[in-house]
């Protein structure tokens, strides 16, 4: 991403990561209100349906990119020593990815097992 | 009435003081005639005013923690104490006074002129009337800063964040059918700071005394953005 379009597609995702978790959150309570999974296994064969393995991992990439960008909105307003920000925003970004590998390595082995 | 006036003149005070004053007041008095009672009381005190009447935007000041024109502000309007600071956000010069030459920079920075490509008509360049609607609550803005000086994004980073004042002549630019460069000047926005600092945050639309709304402006020149990327 080149820095002339950070403003404006930093912008676009957050807007868009936004419906996406506000659309998938209703259904999410909704599935856990109406029907909750009684196991552990009547979860992971849920999670195991493909339909919900990727929308379930759409959700948290939404989820990430949406705390992303809003992370990087606070420190460019309140962190302005360069070094701090530069790692303010290193732990952010490992720790968000980190937590994506690890969500699509939930996701992936319970389709696996099933 | 009481007032309690922020004070300080950099070359003979180590710090800022408040002040009180009593000024009593009459019908239909506005709060830059307190003010100019004040003067009258203290001729040390200092602040900025010129027409009297709304129009010319020098006497854009904080009041009770809004800011507000001194020249349209009744005094029975205001709840008393009445505390009188120079508008947030700017150095201080002395008193009210403060240095707003980065809200100059910042409207200077959109080139709120007309751009023309094609040569210059030997007549004005004409346009329908509803294109010309198109820039009623724009054109209006007084340059008083009080938009710019009571948003929290321009306080953290009026070096490179518009404002809410310069962003709303960028939209009224953009708006105006006259004008030819609507793509630099959306180019000229990109970045994560000059226009996308704005968080929504409408302390602009509270406080203008034109009752003008740059936050709409704003989202305008979002909006554009997204119809030209698509
Ligand atoms: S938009 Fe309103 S508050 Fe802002 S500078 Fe113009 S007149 Fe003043
Ligand atoms: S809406 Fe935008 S420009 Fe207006 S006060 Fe809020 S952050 Fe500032
Ligand atoms: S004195 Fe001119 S706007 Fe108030």
């Amino acid at each position: 991403m080149s820095r002339q379009a950070s403003g404006f597609r930093a912008w676009v995702l957050q807007r868009i990561s936004a419906v996406y978790l506000g659309v998938y959150l209703v259904y999410l309570l909704g599935f856990i209100a109406i029907e909750p999974p009684q196991s552990f296994e009547a979860w992971r064969t849920w999670m195991a349906h493909p339909v919900v393995s990727f929308t379930l991992l759409l959700f948290f990439v939404s989820l990430f990119v949406h705390a992303w960008v809003g992370v990087r909105d606070v420190v460019l307003d309140y962190v302005k020593p360069y070094l701090l920000r530069v790692l303010v925003l290193s732990v952010f970004a490992f720790g968000l990815i980190g937590s994506g590998l690890w969500v699509a390595k939930v996701i992936f082995l319970a389709g696996q097992t099933v | 009435m009481k007032f309690i006036v922020f004070r300080y003149n950099p070359d003979v005070d180590a710090t800022l003081r408040m002040q009180e004053y009593e000024v009593a007041a009459s019908r239909g008095m506005m709060l830059r005639d307190a003010l100019m009672e004040i003067k009258r009381q203290d001729e040390t005190f200092s602040f900025r005013h010129s027409c009297g009447e709304g129009v010319c935007g020098s006497d854009g000041v904080n009041v009770n923690g809004t800011n507000l024109l001194g020249c349209i502000t009744r005094v029975s309007d205001l709840k008393e104490p009445v505390t009188v600071r120079p508008l947030p956000g700017r150095p201080v010069v002395r008193d009210l006074v403060v240095d707003m030459s980065q809200f100059y920079q910042q409207y200077r920075a959109v080139r709120p002129y007309l751009i023309r490509r094609d040569p210059l008509p030997e007549q004005e360049i004409l346009q329908s009337p509803g294109e010309r609607d198109q820039l009623d609550g724009l054109y209006e803005c007084i340059m008083c800063g009080c938009c710019s000086t009571a948003c929290p994004s321009f306080w953290w980073n009026p070096d490179k964040f518009h404002g809410p004042q310069a962003l709303l002549q960028a939209w009224r630019f953009l708006a105006d059918s006259r004008d030819q460069a609507t793509d630099e000047r959306l180019d000229a926005l990109e970045g994560p700071y000059r226009l996308f600092r704005c968080h929504t945050i409408m302390n602009c639309v509270e406080v203008c005394p034109k009752h003008l709304n740059p936050t709409v402006a704003i989202g305008k020149i979002k909006e554009l953005m997204l119809k030209k990327a698509i």
